[in-house]
């Protein structure tokens, strides 16, 4: 994932070689006892980490591209069954609903909630930063983030029930009710929107950071020239703000791609496959009906598939002269 | 142009957005003490007719709720207490000493952040259920449920952080190595230098990781969903209060449901409320979740 921070800071170097060495030969043997003495302490310290990766990192990976490969019926690691690249064809195969409509809702899921999280957030950020009490209004927008995805998929949930929040607005407004949940053609758009309102809250927060940084100079100037604020935020707010911008948006897809808990709690994928994404049939491949090659197969596709949509996104803010 | 003194428009938007953002919660709350038959019915009433904690009590009496607590805050625990401690040996390691193979072993850490989580459910669960010697397992790690059996393995993938070695590596590069050579001269062991002068150091950054990893690991569901049913002893309050919603009437339990979620969201809400400064400056670091 891409991170905030510079990957890399520059480094004040000072090794114990050059903290007031004379070049004796008594020093020098210190200084060798210095380093291979590091060298221990450094993967001692490591150590607990190191184990960690091999355990959980590298051994997974390895596994998940055996299985991916195999077929495997039970709990025997002996009866691992090489079968080359057929689950991967098997999720490609005519009548397969892995393409459509199950990768075609996973990108559904994701662009819908960049598109609705990105637009409220910039919105918001926008108009909080002329605002007072910045902090009491980005601790309410925060409050989602810090609840678990089973508080806001339930809550959500038994919202969008005929006898909920949702259609008693509708109602009071003179409208019928909508079975949200329940309609195929409003069960993912009604996710979407869930997904979106959790995630607003991070977005604000990247993009309050990067409307700080916009020098005040700029705004007095296009004062002077009479701009409205229409014109300033389409001139001078978003064409600034446009790093921030690449950050969530490219983020927020990520998460978009991957995300399946909230879709676990709200509809398990229903009605039908209405709500089905990659992550989530995956994840009942392998746990409800024990095809663990066929899921970790379908792991490595999303993985795939995350990645080049990530790859595209970097390459599109490159060809516009931005660095991320 | 005259500037406006009172931004209407932008109070409008940010208020608007706030009820948009709180009211769900709110509706938490009040449903959680509507009685019988006050909650799903036509139409749709927001308060509930009288303040009614019953529902709090069958939360706890239906959910077995010391238990799932119990297993939340361990597991949470143990997370937050290793991910803090690992971080800050490895972070240290990388900043401040030099051994052959250190940049090797950053990229593989800022490596570890871009794979994604669902890639590892499967083996992750299938290493826990074949670990050797444990849960009835024999060396090779046949016959038994392996680590499954106890809470450790909901703890187990996220006990290293990827993320927490590199912020606090990026914060420990800028301590002067002037004060840790001169610890050393003064004869202090590397340990000594790490925990006196490193640690104390980087308190406030310790504070955000821990944070950002607490809230994680407390709302954790889909590893500890998958955990639990292989052992069901090591249910955690989410995992819990989602199957008391699977399994009973709907118009009848919400209210329980929502008062168990109100329980269960209540201590990471307010750490965050007195912490959010924290936790906020981990979000912006990390950009993450």
């Amino acid at each position: 994932m891409v991170n905030a921070l510079a990957p890399e800071t520059t480094e004040r170097v000072h090794s114990p070689r050059d903290a007031g060495s004379t070049g004796s030969a008594v020093d020098g043997r210190r200084r060798t006892r210095l380093r291979r003495r590091q060298a221990v302490v450094g993967y001692l310290f490591l150590a607990p980490t190191l184990l960690f990766f091999a355990v959980f990192l590298i051994l997974p990976l390895g596994f998940a591209l055996l299985l991916s490969m195999s077929r495997w019926a039970g709990f025997d690691l002996g009866d691992i069954d090489p079968v080359g690249l057929d689950n991967f064809a098997d999720l490609f195969v005519d009548g397969s609903t892995f393409l459509a409509p199950i990768l075609t809702n996973t990108l559904l899921f994701a662009l819908g909630t960049v598109a609705l999280a990105l637009a409220g957030s910039v919105l918001v950020a926008n108009c909080i930063d002329k605002l007072r009490l910045q902090g009491l209004w980005r601790t309410l927008y925060f409050l989602p983030i810090v609840t678990t995805v089973v508080a806001i998929g339930n809550v959500w949930k038994y919202m969008y029930e005929p006898g909920g929040l949702v259609n008693g607005v509708l109602n009071a407004l003179g409208l019928g009710s909508v079975a949200f949940l329940q309609d195929p053609d409003t069960a993912l758009p009604a996710v979407v929107v869930v997904q979106a309102w959790a995630s607003v809250g991070t977005a604000i927060l990247i993009l309050t950071a990067g409307l700080k940084s916009i020098p005040d100079s700029y705004y007095e100037a296009a004062a002077l020239d009479g701009a409205g604020p229409v014109t300033v935020f389409w001139k001078i707010t978003l064409p600034l703000l446009r790093p921030s911008l690449l950050f969530v948006c490219i983020t927020q897809f990520i998460t978009g791609l991957q995300s399946f808990a909230l879709i676990i709690v709200m509809t398990k994928g229903g009605p039908g496959d209405a709500t089905n994404v990659a992550a989530l049939e995956m994840y009942r491949q392998a746990f409800s009906y024990g095809d663990w090659g066929t899921a970790s197969a379908a792991a490595f596709v999303l993985f795939a598939v995350v990645l080049v949509v990530t790859l595209v996104q970097l390459w599109i803010f490159r060809l516009k002269g931005e660095d991320t | 142009m005259i500037r406006r003194r009172f931004p209407w428009f932008s109070y409008l938007v940010v208020v608007t957005g706030a009820v948009l953002t709180v009211v769900p919660f709110l509706d938490m709350v009040m449903t959680s003490f509507k009685g019988p038959g006050e909650s799903g019915t036509l139409p749709y009433r927001f308060l509930p007719e009288a303040f009614d904690l019953s529902n709090y009590r069958a939360a706890i009496d239906q959910l077995d709720l010391p238990v799932l607590f119990r297993n939340s805050v361990i597991a949470t625990a143990l997370i937050t207490g290793s991910v803090l401690l690992t971080s800050s040996l490895a972070g240290y390691a990388l900043a401040k000493l030099r051994f052959p193979g250190r940049n090797f072993i950053f990229r593989l850490v800022l490596s570890t952040m871009m794979f994604p989580p669902f890639l590892f459910f499967i083996p992750h669960f299938l290493i826990l259920v074949h670990w050797p010697l444990v849960g009835g397992n024999d060396l090779f790690g046949r016959g038994g449920a392996g680590l499954t059996v106890s809470i450790t393995a909901l703890a187990m993938p996220f006990l290293v952080n990827g993320f927490g070695i590199f912020l606090m590596r990026q914060f420990m590069v800028s301590i002067p190595d002037e004060v840790l050579e001169a610890a050393r001269i003064d004869g202090a062991g590397e340990f000594a230098v790490w925990w006196r002068i490193v640690v104390p150091q980087t308190k406030p950054v310790m504070v955000t990781l821990g944070l950002l990893t607490f809230v994680d690991a407390w709302n954790e569901y889909i590893w500890a969903l998958l955990v639990s049913t292989a052992n069901p002893d090591v249910m955690t309050l989410p995992v819990g209060i989602q199957l008391l919603q699977d399994y009973v009437d709907p118009t009848r339990t919400m209210p329980i449901v929502m008062a168990g979620l109100v329980l269960s969201i209540l201590p990471v809400l307010i750490l965050f409320l007195l912490l959010q400064k924290y936790y906020i400056r981990g979000v912006m670091l990390s950009g993450l979740k």
